[in-house]
């Protein structure tokens, strides 16, 4: 789901002009980017002695260049709780224990976010750690060789799950030469050699972790200003250095691609039908448009999950998945069938699907409601500091800052019936696609 | 929720990795207020609504909770509360077909969905105040109003017999135990079994047999309205008359009865021919509950020896940390589904009775053994020793503040109203938390470990493959050496070896082998 408001946000530039600006972000907020690059957004919103902090890398399993080193990105966030000479991993873990922050990381394929939630009078100690450790993280071969096995031990708890190999064939086939060839995981004898790669994790850290490729969120109960000052203070020593990795780009095909595969437990056949679609990029208005088939041919109010799902109730659901990335990412459509023998029905109702969309400009009232629709789900989503920043995490990490977020709603609202004929005309046609075929063991 | 949502947010979300932790927020000083307006007879009763207005929240929130929950179902139509459920909030009503609902939804970005539990059933869901009167009707008639279709059921019983069948018993290892965990503790007859049901039981459910359990247990006298937000006087008059339309019945709470624990270390191996890694769950019945003051000083030993997906967990830190054996490890004192899609406890999971439980991630096969001797001497140690003074601050410092971030919205804070009224807490549980954290005494922590934790009765759950060869290996107490494939300290390497020891004392007749394909069967 796409989300979208209208409003009207302050944007203060860092020459200290307020500058107003009609778009979908509730909040004003406050960006500064430091003579290293670091680029830091402050949202204050309601949100009674709390904040959130999210450091955003824009690196993920797509910066993953070379042979061998799939999941490094995943890998390397795990390593970045290993602390600093100041901050050892014990004494990192005893500040944050200490002061009751919710702590996480996540990594995909473009970005990976560090992210905690505090109170209010913590802040400029988590801004002390969070910079000590981006700046000095510092870790023996030993603890980097066990916690090579934490991270395989999360590939295995994931393996039972047939998405996730239906999702790792589906991109070792639609990729030839692009990065998102691998999933953010990585390929299992990847892993199993990351123990051997401590120099190279070293070497991962000097090229990504800089301050040109790190953007900052605070949002909840902060004063601007104070925080910034701080945010000045910790991280203004910090040396350039970002090295750009060579990420090959991924021709548009000609020829449809297939694969099936095996699951070795039990499943009902998985089936996906993904099709090359386009960078982010909000001044694309094929792509814009594109964004919107996901609900409209296939979300819950669409008319082929209405026959599929509740009426033939031949697959048990079926949805889409149109992601926002730096590269040509897949437009996936997914749906698990009830019968192998209606595999090619499925996938036929799909195709049919979307040739009406190419026929006909789409539906105004159901492009209407779908509009009405990311209104309110953008507005009820922003309740919380974490929210409001991880909301913001992919955006930050595409772009550099999260000015687009008003470009790029206010593009989906221009979107007409149209528009989406031409997208699905440009997007969804044979060559462009790739269909992955998942079936379990035999009862 | 259904299963099939669950499966599909797998699907989306499998190119997502975290780490460790958490997300979320705070408490704004919003308060669940009794009712105070004079009631008409035609309102639902005061004692039977919370309140949580919430003046500058843009949204309502709805919790209804019926109680009646999976120990409600009949000894052979198990699945039945799940299912019933299911027709009220994912099917047609007399009005709208699913598909119309679905299509009405849409616009709102709103939805409302089941959560059926052992004592609990709570049709819960929010809307922007822009929404409401497009959004509440539908709502009111799913409760009151269900159209009771075949294609409905049918479309239902599927999604749980996939459920069950496939998702449950091979796409998730720890769940599975957990699953089963749950089933040898509980082992009574109608405590015990999941929510979802059995595939016999659900194959035998029938129309008629859904219209009779709604009848019986959607009553006025089982149900208690949360509402919260940023609703009206004359909204809540609304929903108290419609919900007052619900047919009166008749309700007792289930009969009291007391888990016995089990005598020695009972062991259920689950054999998956292909398991990749092994998952380890275990526990007992324990008899506290939120409330009691025991269960505070409880729940802070609990932390530190397991927070839930933590790195303070000091089990985390024994078999992941300092190991590396897998992506952790975690201990409760309630019943936490869905574990690994959460990171803040749910709500609205209520039970009166709870086991102490300890989950090890998926470890590999070859340490599976030292891995279960690792968690258990650990927990030895705490029953033991108990916690020192140093550990006892340091969690009750985490703990205090980390407690905020449970109910970060209106809608989790209703959701803890709500578990409040379950377990007649005068009161706010997360408030009393807090004050009672305060106050608390290591004495008094370690005086509760004592009293209700214990490491040599227990139910154990293995889910992986060469299961005769672990039973053999479990029952001869035979060392269990672990070789890492990269040097550990000397201080890691001498406590292994006091781990490879560690005697479990585990009978033959205590341990039983399970084909994976006959789990959940009746």
């Amino acid at each position: 789901m796409i989300r979208l408001t209208a409003g009207v946000c302050l944007l203060w530039t860092t020459c200290g002009a307020a500058v107003a600006v009609d778009g979908v972000f509730p909040y004003p907020y406050h960006k500064h980017t430091l003579p290293n690059g670091l680029t830091a957004i402050i949202i204050p919103m309601e949100s009674p002695g709390l904040v959130a902090y999210y450091s955003v890398v824009r690196t993920g399993s797509r910066d993953e260049v070379e042979p061998g080193r799939s999941g490094f990105a995943h890998f390397f966030e795990h390593m970045m709780f290993r602390g600093t000479k100041k901050y050892p991993q014990n004494a990192y873990n005893a500040i944050v224990t200490g002061i009751g922050a919710q702590a996480n990381a996540f990594t995909t394929d473009d970005l990976t976010a560090y992210h905690l939630t505090f109170a209010k009078v913590d802040l400029e100690k988590v801004i002390e750690i969070e910079s000590d450790r981006f700046q000095n993280l510092d870790y023996g071969k030993p603890a980097f060789q066990t916690e090579a096995g934490a991270v395989y031990g999360e590939y295995r708890k994931s393996v039972t799950e047939p998405f996730a190999l239906l999702q790792e064939k589906l991109q070792d086939t639609a990729y030839d030469v692009h990065t998102y060839k691998h999933t953010t995981m990585g390929f299992e004898a990847d892993i199993k050699t990351m123990p051997a790669a401590y120099d190279y994790s070293r070497e991962f850290f000097r090229r990504f972790y800089r301050p040109e490729n790190v953007v900052l969120i605070v949002a909840g109960d902060v004063d601007p200003k104070a925080a910034m000052t701080l945010i000045e203070k910790y991280y203004g020593k910090w040396k350039k250095g970002y090295v750009a990795p060579d990420v090959k780009m991924e021709p548009i095909h000609t020829k449809e691609r297939t694969a099936e595969v095996s699951y070795p437990g039990r499943t009902l056949p998985l089936l996906v039908v993904a099709y090359q679609g386009d960078a982010y990029d909000p001044a694309n208005r094929d792509y814009v448009a594109a964004l919107l088939l996901d609900d409209l041919a296939f979300g819950e109010s669409s008319p082929l999950f209405r026959k599929l799902v509740i009426e033939e109730q031949k697959v048990q659901f079926i949805g889409a998945h149109f992601p926002q990335n730096r590269n040509m990412p897949l437009f996936e459509i997914i749906s698990m069938v009830k019968k192998a023998d209606d595999l090619d029905y499925v996938k036929n109702e799909i195709y049919r699907t979307l040739e009406e969309f190419k026929e006909e400009p789409a539906d105004a009232k159901k492009l209407a409601e779908l509009k009405r629709r990311n209104k309110y789900a953008f507005l009820m989503q922003l309740d919380t500091p974490d929210h409001v920043a991880g909301a913001l995490a992919r955006l930050a990490a595409l772009t550099g800052s999260i000015e687009t977020v008003n470009e790029f709603y206010a593009a989906i609202d221009k979107v007409t019936p149209e528009d989406v004929q031409n997208a699905a005309r440009r997007y969804f046609v044979p060559g462009r696609r790739t269909v992955v075929v998942l079936k379990g063991a035999a009862e | 929720m259904r299963y099939a949502h669950i499966a599909l947010c797998c699907a989306f979300l499998s190119m997502i990795l975290c780490s460790r932790n958490t997300p979320c927020a705070a408490a704004d000083g919003t308060r669940s207020v009794p009712g105070t307006s004079k009631v008409a007879e035609n309102m639902l009763p005061d004692d039977q609504v919370i309140q949580l207005p919430v003046k500058n929240d843009p949204t309502v929130s709805f919790r209804i909770w019926f109680k009646v929950g999976s120990v409600d179902d009949p000894w052979n139509k198990r699945g039945l509360a799940a299912l019933t459920a299911s027709m009220l909030a994912s099917a047609s009503t007399q009005d709208n077909s699913y598909a119309e609902i679905l299509a009405k939804l849409f616009p709102l970005a709103a939805e409302y969905g089941e959560s059926v539990t052992v004592e609990m059933t709570v049709i819960s869901g929010r809307t922007h105040k822009d929404n409401l009167a497009d959004y509440y009707p539908l709502l009111r008639d799913a409760i009151l109003r269900p159209a009771f279709k075949q294609e409905d059921l049918d479309r239902l019983k599927a999604d749980t017999l996939n459920y069950l069948q496939n998702t449950l018993r091979y796409a998730s290892d720890e769940e599975l135990g957990k699953a089963v965990l749950y089933n040898d503790v509980f082992d009574w007859g109608d405590y015990g079994h999941i929510a979802a049901g059995t595939i016999e039981g659900v194959k035998s459910i029938t129309l008629d047999d859904v219209r009779a359990f709604y009848k019986s247990h959607y009553t006025r006298k089982q149900v208690v309205l949360g509402i919260g937000g940023g609703y009206d006087s004359a909204t809540l008059a609304r929903v108290r008359r419609d919900l007052a339309q619900l047919p009166a019945g008749t309700w007792k709470p289930p009969p009291e009865r007391t888990p016995e624990k089990p005598h020695g270390l009972k062991v259920t191996i689950v054999e998956k021919e292909d398991a990749p890694a092994t998952a380890i769950s275990m526990g007992f019945p324990i008899n506290v509950l939120r409330g009691h003051k025991d269960w505070y000083a409880l729940a802070l030993a609990n932390s530190w020896l397991g927070e839930h997906r933590n790195s303070s967990s000091h089990l985390y830190q024994v078999i992941r940390e300092a190991r590396g054996l897998n992506y952790g490890d975690y201990s409760y004192i309630e019943n936490y589904p869905h574990g690994g899609a959460l990171q803040i406890p749910p709500q609205n999971v209520c039970r009166r009775h709870q086991i102490f439980e300890i989950w090890i991630r998926p470890v590999p096969n070859e340490t599976r053994h030292f891995a279960l001797r690792a968690a258990i001497r650990e927990l030895k140690h705490l029953v033991d020793d108990g916690l020192s003074e140093k550990d006892f601050a340091l969690t009750r410092d985490f703990l205090s503040k980390y407690v905020l971030h449970y109910a970060p919205t209106t809608f989790a804070r209703l959701g803890y109203a709500l578990d409040d009224r379950f377990y007649k807490i005068d009161g706010s549980h997360l408030d009393i938390y807090r004050k009672r954290l305060a106050e608390m005494t290591r004495d008094e922590v370690n005086a509760a470990v004592k009293k209700h934790l214990q490491y040599e009765n227990m139910h154990i759950v293995i889910v992986t493959k060469d299961a005769k060869a672990l039973k053999e290996a479990l029952v001869s107490d035979a060392p269990s050496p672990i070789k890492y494939a990269t040097p550990k300290p000397e201080s890691v390497l001498q406590e292994d070896e006091a781990i490879s020891r560690f005697p479990l004392k585990i009978k033959a007749e205590d341990v039983r082998i399970v084909p994976v394909a006959e789990l959940f069967e009746k």
